[in-house]
Formats: C-alpha cells, sequence, structure tokens
C-alpha cells in the first residue's frame, strides 16, 4: 500500500515541480526594467495595515545511500511535496501570526498537516512582552549543540534534510519577556510536555541495547509512556539575561533554569516500556567578542529521578559543557568550531548496578563540531560544510549542503546526512544506514 | 544606504538641529565665515569629515524605509525590501542600526542589528523567525555584498574616515574633489576612490573606485536627494560595478527624524520583537 502511493506520489511530484520551476523562471525573464513601479511600496500609512499572506511551495526527495535492513522498503528518506501559507495581521498592537504546512508525505505516506505556528504577541507595558500560543523557541549559545535549550526539535526532519527551520519543533506555549535596566528575564510555561520528534524507528532505524540490535517500525517503532497532563507535569523554563562590558567587548551573559522531563524516552518502566523520566536543569552562558571573531561558553546541570546514579533503567544526571568561536577567515567564508563534552554523574554507581553492559554510556562523551560556511555570486550561491565528530564514541555526522538562489522565488538545495562510526551502538553510529542524499525546489510566494 | 541626510543649508541647520549647532559649531562658524566670504575649504580631512557626518550622522536618529532593485549582467532582478532605524551614540562615533526586512519572502521578518563601532569591529546580531534564533555574527570583511545587492556593508554603515588619507584634488564650482587611499592597502579591494562631494550640502554625489592598475571598476552615485526636516537626504542611488555589468539601485521612502528613540530600541527585546512603535509610518 505504502509502495504504491510512493511511486504515484512521485509520478505526480516531479511534473508539478518542474511545472512551478519552469513557470517561475519564465516569469522571472519576462519582468521589465525598473520594474519597482509603486509596487507594494505605498503610499500612505494604511498601506503597512492589512493581512500579510505569505508561504511557499516545496518538493524534496532524499534516497538512501547504502540499504538498511531494518527497514523492508528503504529507499527514500524524504519524498513529500509541501505548502506552506504564512498569514500575519495587526490588530492594534496585538501581533497574529499563523504558520501551516500541508504536505503529501511519500515514506510514511499519506497527506498530513503541520502547524508551525498560531501566536498573539503583544506588550502588557512597557516592559512586559507577551507571546502566546504555538510557537518555536530558541535560546542558548550552540550551534546544533543544545545543553539549556530544552524546547522540543525535530531529529527526524533534521536527519531527513528538510530545512533548518524544521529542527526546531514547535510547542504550546506561553512565553513572557520581562526587560529591565541591565537584567531581562524570560518565562516559559508550556502546559502539555512537548517532547522531541525523536528516531522513533520510523523513516530511519536505531539501535536497541535490549533487542542488541537496530530496531525499526512497524513492530520497533518505541511508543513511549507520556507524562499525564497535570499542573505540575507542565514544562517550566525560565532564563535570565544581560549585557556587560567585558575587556572593552559587549559580552552577553544568561542563566538558566528548566523543569520537565527529558525530551527523548531515555528511561525504562517497570513494565519495560519507555517513558520521559523528569528532569531540572540549571545552566549559564557567555558570549562575546574574542579577537576578530565570536566566542560562546555554556554549561548545564543535568538532575534526573536517579540521584545516586544507581538505577539503569533511568539517565544518570549529567554536566553538559560546551566551548565555541567562529571567525570569517577570508571574505564570505567563515569557519565555526565547537568542543562539548558530556559528563556523567554517579558513574561508578551506574557500573555496579546495570551487570556490566557492554553499551553502557561513557563517563565522558566528548563531541568536535565544524561549520564552515562560504557564500559566492552575489550571496546566491551558499555552501556549507558542518560535521559533528565525537573522539571518545569514535563517531561522526556529516551535514554537507549547496544552496543556490535563482532568483527571489525560486531556490534549490542539495545536500547529505552522513553518519558513521567503529560501533553499531553509538550516538551517530547506530545511524550508520541512515546516510541519505536529499535536494529540495522551494518556490515562495 | 544610511546616506540619508544632508545639510542643505547653515539656516535651515541651524532652525531644526539644536545638536547640530552644538557639535559642528566650530566647523559651522568657520564654514559660514567661508561662505560668506565666498571661499572654499581647503582642508581634505575637514570635507570629508563633514561629508560623513552630512551621510551618516543627520540628527539624533532617523527611520526610513528601502528597497534595493539588484540586477545582473544578464539582466536578471532580485529585490529587497527593509525598514532601518538609526539612532547615533555621538556624532561621528557610535552608532547603532535596526534593520527589519519585508522582501523577499524567504528573509521576510529577519532582522539585523549592528552597533557601529568606528575604528572597531561592529557588534552585528541576526534574527532568524523561523527558528526563533538570535545569532551573533562575527566581524566580516566590511567590503563585501550587502544582503546580496551590489552595495557593500562598509557603503551602507559608512567607512571610518581615519582608514583613508584624503586629499583635495580640485575645487569646482559645485564640488570639492577628494582623492583617498587606504592607509593599510590590504584593508580593501580598492587602491584608491574619488569622490565628487557637493559643495553646498556635503553630500558626496559620485564616488568612483580604482584599481591597482588605476582602472575605474565601481561607481556609486546620488541620483536624487530631497530636503526633508532641514537634512538633505539621500532618497535614490546606485551602486554599479563595472566590471560584471551588475547594478543595484536604492531608494529611499518615508523618512523621518528625530524621532527620540531611546537606545533600548537597539537590543535583543527587538530582534525578537520588532519596535512597532518606531517601525511603522507616522501618519
Amino acid at each position: 500500500m505504502v509502495i504504491k502511493n510512493r511511486s504515484s506520489f512521485i509520478q505526480f511530484l516531479l511534473p508539478a515541480v518542474i511545472l512551478f520551476a519552469s513557470a517561475n523562471l519564465y516569469a522571472a525573464d519576462s519582468t521589465s526594467e525598473d520594474s519597482w513601479g509603486d509596487d507594494a511600496w505605498g503610499d500612505d500609512a494604511d498601506s503597512q495595515q492589512g493581512i500579510q499572506i505569505h508561504g511557499f511551495v516545496e518538493s524534496a526527495l532524499g534516497a538512501r545511500l547504502g540499504d538498511d535492513s531494518a527497514f523492508r522498503d528503504d529507499d527514500l528518506t524524504l519524498a513529500e511535496l509541501r505548502a506552506r501559507l504564512e498569514a500575519e495581521n495587526f490588530y492594534g498592537d496585538v501581533r497574529l501570526s499563523g504558520k501551516l504546512d500541508l504536505y503529501a508525505d511519500g515514506v510514511e505516506g499519506g497527506a498530513d498537516l503541520n502547524l508551525r505556528e498560531a501566536i498573539a504577541e503583544f506588550s502588557i507595558n512597557d516592559n512586559v512582552d507577551i507571546k502566546a500560543g504555538h510557537q518555536v523557541l530558541t535560546w542558548g549559545t550552540g550551534d546544533l549543540v543544545f545543553l539549556n535549550d530544552l524546547f522540543a526539535k525535530d531529529w527526524q526532519s533534521f536527519f531527513s534534510g528538510r530545512d533548518d527551520e524544521y529542527l526546531k519543533a514547535p510547542s504550546t506555549s506561553l512565553k513572557s519577556s520581562i526587560y529591565g535596566d541591565d537584567v531581562n528575564i524570560d518565562f516559559v510555561w508550556t502546559p502539555v510536555f512537548s517532547h522531541d520528534n525523536f528516531i522513533s524507528g520510523e523513516r530511519f532505524s536505531y539501535f536497541s541495547p535490549m533487542a542488541n540490535s537496530q530496531q525499526a517500525a512497524p513492530s520497533g517503532k518505541v511508543i513511549p509512556v507520556e507524562p499525564s497532563k497535570t499542573f505540575s507535569n507542565g514544562e517550566f523554563a525560565a532564563r535570565v539575561h544581560g549585557s556587560a562590558q567585558l575587556l572593552g567587548s559587549n559580552a552577553e551573559w544568561a542563566l538558566y533554569g528548566y523543569r520537565g522531563f527529558w525530551k527523548q524516552p531515555n528511561a525504562v518502566n517497570s513494565r519495560n516500556q519507555p517513558f520521559y523520566s523528569p528532569l531540572t536543569s540549571l545552566g549559564a552562558s557567555l558570549r562575546t567578542n574574542v579577537a576578530s571573531g565570536i566566542g560562546h561558553t555554556e554549561l548545564a546541570w543535568y538532575n534526573g529521578d536517579d540521584d545516586q546514579g544507581n538505577n539503569p533503567l533511568l539517565p544518570n544526571n549529567q554536566l553538559r559543557f560546551l566551548v565555541g568561536y567562529e571567525q570569517e577567515l577570508l571574505p564570505k567564508l567563515t569557519l565555526g568550531v565547537q568542543y562539548y563534552f558530556e559528563h556523567q554523574l554517579d558513574y561508578d554507581a551506574l557500573t555496579k548496578s546495570d551487570g556490566g553492559s557492554i553499551y553502557r554510556v561513557d563517563e565522558h562523551r566528548e563531541l568536535w563540531t565544524i561549520r564552515m560556511t562560504y557564500s559566492a555570486m552575489q550571496d546566491n550561491l551558499i555552501m556549507s560544510w558542518f560535521s559533528f565528530y565525537s573522539p571518545t564514541d569514535q563517531d561522526y555526522y556529516h551535514r554537507p549542503s549547496v544552496k543556490y538562489r535563482f532568483n527571489d522565488e525560486l531556490n534549490l538545495t542539495v545536500g547529505g546526512n552522513v553518519f558513521g562510526g567503529e560501533q553499531a551502538h553509538t550516538f551517530f553510529g547506530q545511524f550508520d544506514d541512515a546516510s541519505n542524499v536529499y535536494a529540495r525546489l522551494r518556490w515562495s510566494y | 544606504m544610511f546616506k540619508v541626510i544632508s545639510i542643505k543649508s547653515l539656516f535651515s541647520m541651524v532652525a531644526v538641529s539644536s545638536k547640530c549647532v552644538r557639535l559642528l559649531g566650530i566647523g559651522m562658524v568657520s564654514l559660514s565665515m567661508n561662505t560668506a566670504m565666498g571661499a572654499d575649504l581647503t582642508d581634505a580631512n575637514e570635507i570629508v569629515a563633514q561629508a560623513n557626518l552630512t551621510s551618516y550622522y543627520a540628527a539624533n536618529d532617523g527611520r526610513s524605509e528601502a528597497r534595493m532593485l539588484i540586477k545582473d549582467a544578464q539582466g536578471r532582478e532580485q529585490k529587497r525590501q527593509f525598514t532601518i532605524l538609526r539612532r547615533d551614540r555621538s556624532d561621528g562615533g557610535e552608532q547603532d542600526f535596526l534593520v527589519v526586512f519585508s522582501r523577499p519572502a524567504d528573509v521576510r521578518n529577519t532582522v539585523f542589528l549592528v552597533a557601529k563601532k568606528p575604528g572597531n569591529d561592529d557588534d552585528r546580531w541576526l534574527y532568524l523567525p523561523g527558528l526563533d534564533l538570535v545569532k551573533r555574527i562575527s566581524a566580516g570583511d566590511k567590503r563585501t555584498s550587502f544582503v546580496g545587492s551590489h552595495y557593500f556593508y562598509e557603503d551602507v554603515s559608512g567607512r571610518g574616515i581615519t582608514e583613508d588619507n584624503h586629499q583635495l584634488k580640485e575645487t569646482t564650482d559645485s564640488y570639492y574633489i577628494i582623492n583617498n587611499q587606504p592607509v593599510d592597502t590590504k584593508s580593501a579591494e580598492f587602491s584608491s576612490y574619488t569622490a565628487w562631494i557637493n559643495k553646498n550640502t556635503f553630500l558626496p554625489e559620485k564616488i568612483e573606485y580604482f584599481d591597482e592598475s588605476d582602472t575605474l571598476y565601481r561607481r556609486v552615485e546620488v541620483l536624487a536627494s530631497e530636503l526633508i526636516q532641514g537634512y538633505e537626504t539621500v532618497t535614490k542611488s546606485r551602486v554599479s560595478d563595472l566590471r560584471s555589468g551588475g547594478e543595484t539601485t536604492l531608494e529611499f521612502r518615508f523618512q523621518t527624524y528625530d524621532l527620540g528613540m531611546e537606545q533600548a530600541v537597539f537590543s535583543e527585546r527587538s530582534l525578537r520583537k520588532p519596535p512597532r512603535e518606531w517601525l511603522r509610518r507616522s501618519k
């Protein structure tokens, strides 16, 4: 059934894309000289009012580089036609914004809706802003490495080559921001726990230490027990932040707190079901100019339910640390490097209680990342390479991509997600068979 | 593009801007005496300093809408549209910019914040609305494309006046013609540039850039300006890349000065929630 859908999907998708692309290229060629005219400029204040409608239509195809024996049919990792509708309007000083995706998914089959944003944004007074509703939330200093940003992520989208935007999954939250002269406070309440869209066996397989093998949907799909929807099971996140002069530079500092759950179901209950165990975290970050680049560092203390570290079914408490630096090496060529480590607290207790598991995490997990970005052709061509490499896990994840803007409406992105490692069970090593290449053609309006 | 402003005449400037009078007092007195006697300025550094203030520092703050039409040699077009807020911390010194994009669709609601620090690297931030991400950007080469146009970042935010040696080449009826050579020859892609500075307004109306073989390869020119709140303000300009044949036309509309913006407008708060109070057109 799924296979049948898939082939018909592609038959439909490719002509549709070519049609879009050619229509658009033709339109771009036919524009006259000095074509601004009075288009969209507007002559009175009223023209800034009114509802703004935008969005895009995108088709995407991604294929696995090798085979994944955990899947019966494993060729495609991405096959979709996606239509985005964005609407924005002001009612007085209240901004309403909505972003909705409708997409036909050729990998998991069927059509689906994805509400990316539905918010009301306003100020209560001169110092307090409110953003309420379904929204994407981000803070912290890491580049694709998250310590104190415990807002939901979508790793399936990230691994499959969807636009970077989709790495951040929306949650239904109330964000209040209080601005003072020197200190600002953000407080985010997410009444219903919003977990990551983790690698659950759909689209990509994962390594199960219990089964001692790669697992995939349908039989191996991870179906975790979710926290009951009570007030105390809501998520509470806070950031206290400001900037100060440090060695002649504008340094941005922040303190973070979170109370909720691990965003991935890395605990197992007495009935052998995965679940999201409680998590409290505290942290801090600093970002400032260093030499002719930007330096950042961040620290987080993850404190869960396994205070002694002697329950192998619960994640141990952790310390997480990140330091990074980014600089423009040559005009339009930027290099960023980050070093991250994750330290398991109470590790001795874990080694004594887990029955000598060969899949036990290391006491220290180290990770290096490198990012190189080069833009050329009047910024119409952007080449990017991001790599994760862990010397302790001996595994890696490379993310090369090339994006070309044909014009303001049409762009093409081609890239890859390449995983590998010495061992089958490590963080990135388990996704060896998920390695893929993809292409996305997007027409924006 | 922040060459939004200029001084049409001394009298209008005195009338509208007490700050200018205060800060430029000495220069103005000598200038008015010179003008009164029909004499020209002869000090290239003084002319350039005056032109810098005129181009980038009019009033205490300002707001403008801007749009760019970017054309490559094949005639293919791209567009950018944005609103700029500017506030000076000191005349001729540090200033802050907030740029909110409304076009094209793929950069709509992207916000760019710059703390300009002459003689030092600027602080720059970018807000990407799709990710709700405030990204701090490392200081870059200021002589590379600004948002994909033929304008350079430095054309937009101003080039430090001490980065070049200035020489008054000629004084005509209408212009001071100034030759400029970089103090650090590795700091720029040009070996020299010539600026035609209007003697009345102090607007640099044309700038031509020359390479090592003394070949003209780039031109920036003012196509239109008008007096707004007493400040001579560029409303249309163009950059031509004479090597590639590409060009970008930049238009400004709906400029207002001396809005009374506070420093707090140029902060992370405005990146995440652009200040509508200042961004919207005054009625």
